[in-house]
């Protein structure tokens, strides 16, 4: 009988599985750069299509005039909204420097671009699971 | 940017059905099959809502 996490598929056919220090760096660079993880673990276009997914979220959110949270501790219930916009990693970090997602609560589309942000991020800490079980060999 | 409601809902849908889909089914037959269902379930439940809620006076 297989054990469940002895072995991960690659694309080449062949039977392996990474070490957990290389699954962590891999998983660490997609929760930085939302589908890398999976184009470093060979899975191009899943990788393409999920970086194409998040970014375009975050460029949507964004444009609608959404909000990006920073951690707060004088509004705690906005530290569940901070942990949802880090999911998007590097992206986050940019929007921040360059002054994006100050968020316009008069803006007609403030709601659904702040919850865009929130999504797109905890997209990509599924994305990232996604990513470690495949490392892990507990996927194809 | 200013999208209608059913537009951003339409978008917001597909990104999320399309990830879905992805990290859940291996095939590429049952990651479009299951995503066809997750997008148009996410078009459901919206209608759905949308009429329940449409009597209430909000």
């Amino acid at each position: 009988m297989d054990q469940p996490n002895s072995h991960v598929q690659s694309t080449a056919g062949e039977l392996k599985k990474m070490n957990m220090a290389t699954t962590i760096a891999i998983c660490g660079g997609g929760w930085l750069i939302p589908g890398l993880a999976h184009i470093l673990i060979g899975r191009w276009i899943r990788g393409a299509i999920f970086a194409a997914c998040v970014l375009l979220m975050f460029a949507f959110g964004l444009a609608m005039h959404g909000k990006l949270y920073d951690l707060e501790f004088d509004e705690p219930l906005h530290v569940f909204a901070f942990i949802a916009n880090i999911g998007t990693g590097l992206p986050y970090w940019i929007a921040g420097k360059l002054n994006l997602g100050i968020g316009t609560m008069t803006w007609a589309s403030y709601d659904y671009g702040t919850t865009y942000l929130w999504v797109c991020g905890l997209l990509n800490y599924l994305i990232v699971l996604d990513a470690f079980d495949i490392a892990q060999g507990r996927k194809p | 940017m200013i999208l209608s409601h059913f537009t951003a809902l339409l978008v917001f849908a597909l990104f999320v059905s399309t990830v879905f889909a992805l990290i859940t089914k291996n095939e590429p037959r049952e990651q479009f099959r299951y995503g066809v269902f997750v997008f148009l379930s996410f078009l459901a439940v919206a209608f759905v809502v949308g009429w329940i809620m449409y009597p209430l006076p909000l």
